[in-house]
């Protein structure tokens, strides 16, 4: 049997503010999250390199930054590497995840950070001084990630 | 003070009330998570803005020194005749980018740069070389500055918004709804304390009789 206390209908007014509020504030937050990641290697090809957001905007990438991130890695890498890159903010507000598919990421962010990292369960974690030391490098091709499960 | 939500005392008014307050944590841990990015970025970007700033002085003082030399040994005249078949449109691309939500802009020089190049190298001297390569560099640093002074007004206007947001949650959503809570709570206890003593005071009667 329903709980009535679930049913849309019978939350309150303020139950409804509160609800959409929260959701509101997640769909603001991800507002900024790529329908699907691209590749180094196309984006370098592109004359504009962009990708296409979940509102349908698009989120565009500095060409020098592409540059930067190219020099560090070597061809086959940069066909490897999916752009922009994720960071995960975690329960804990001191340290926060970038979302990696392979080993590519855990490279570029190493020599970024000049200090060895390792990724777990497809997950590399640092701490703030390193999340602003890394987006001050990678403006354009890095984006946050408010997940509600670590919320919940 | 708090202030007591108008409910009715019933046990379904405090369930609803428990489930309203969970909910006001979650969106408060969000708002807060995403106040302290802000403020992250907030500040990173001022460092910058103050750095670029700086450079794009530096740039510019030292960019009229060297065509004042430069307009000095060539003289005005010449040196105008010499730069005027050096105009090159700009190209800049405008892009937007993505901060926790917050729609910034994102502006790039297009290819190399020469905004004074194309002049005669065999009758011009080496200070106008000096004056277009520093001209390049006060370009680039201009452009950069405009994206980090826009970037740092949306920055300080989303974190107000958020401020607010966060501020009427800690202050006023969810005290209000804690009171509340506990006033419900009391109120049940006092009413169990009564009829436990309505009780005892019937079992005394019957007793009696």
């Amino acid at each position: 049997m329903p709980n009535p206390l679930q049913h849309e209908a019978a939350q309150s007014p303020h139950e409804k503010m509160l609800q959409d509020c929260l959701r509101g504030e997640l769909r603001i937050v991800n507002t900024g999250l790529p329908q699907s990641q691209k590749r180094l290697s196309n984006l370098l090809d592109e004359k504009y390199p962009n990708v296409v957001c979940n509102d349908g905007s698009t989120h565009f990438f500095k060409r020098s930054e592409l540059e930067y991130l190219a020099s560090m890695i070597d061809t086959d890498e940069q066909k490897a590497l999916p752009l922009p890159m994720l960071i995960e903010l975690g329960a804990n507000q001191a340290e926060a995840s970038i979302i990696c598919e392979g080993k590519v990421e855990e490279k570029v962010i190493s020599k970024a950070l000049n200090m060895p990292v390792t990724c777990e369960e497809r997950r590399i974690r640092i701490y703030k001084p390193q999340l602003a030391l890394l987006r001050r490098k990678f403006k354009t091709t890095t984006v946050y990630v408010f997940s509600p499960k670590t919320v919940a | 003070m708090p202030e007591l939500i108008k409910v009715r005392p019933t046990k379904i008014e405090l369930v609803k009330l428990k489930r309203r307050l969970s909910l006001s944590q979650r969106v408060q841990k969000i708002v807060k998570d995403r106040l302290s990015i802000l403020t992250m970025e907030f500040l990173q970007t001022a460092r910058d803005t103050v750095e670029a700033k700086r450079k794009l002085l530096d740039e510019s003082a030292k960019l009229y020194k060297a065509l004042s030399v430069a307009a000095g040994y060539h003289g005005y005249i010449a040196l105008e005749k010499e730069l005027i078949a050096t105009e090159v449109d700009l190209k800049v691309t405008a892009g937007l980018g993505n901060i926790a939500g917050v729609r910034i802009p994102s502006f790039e020089l297009m290819g190399n740069v020469k905004p004074m190049k194309g002049y005669n190298l065999v009758d011009t001297s080496s200070w106008l070389d000096r004056a277009a390569q520093l001209s390049e560099e006060s370009l680039r640093a201009i452009v950069e500055l405009a994206e980090l002074q826009r970037n740092f007004e949306l920055l300080a206007m989303e974190i107000n918004r958020t401020k607010r947001i966060t501020n009427a949650l800690e202050y006023i959503v969810i005290p209000g709804l804690q009171v509340t809570i506990k006033y419900l709570n009391m109120k049940f206890e006092e009413r169990d304390r009564e009829e436990k003593a309505r009780l005892k005071r019937v079992k005394v009667m019957v007793a009696r009789e």
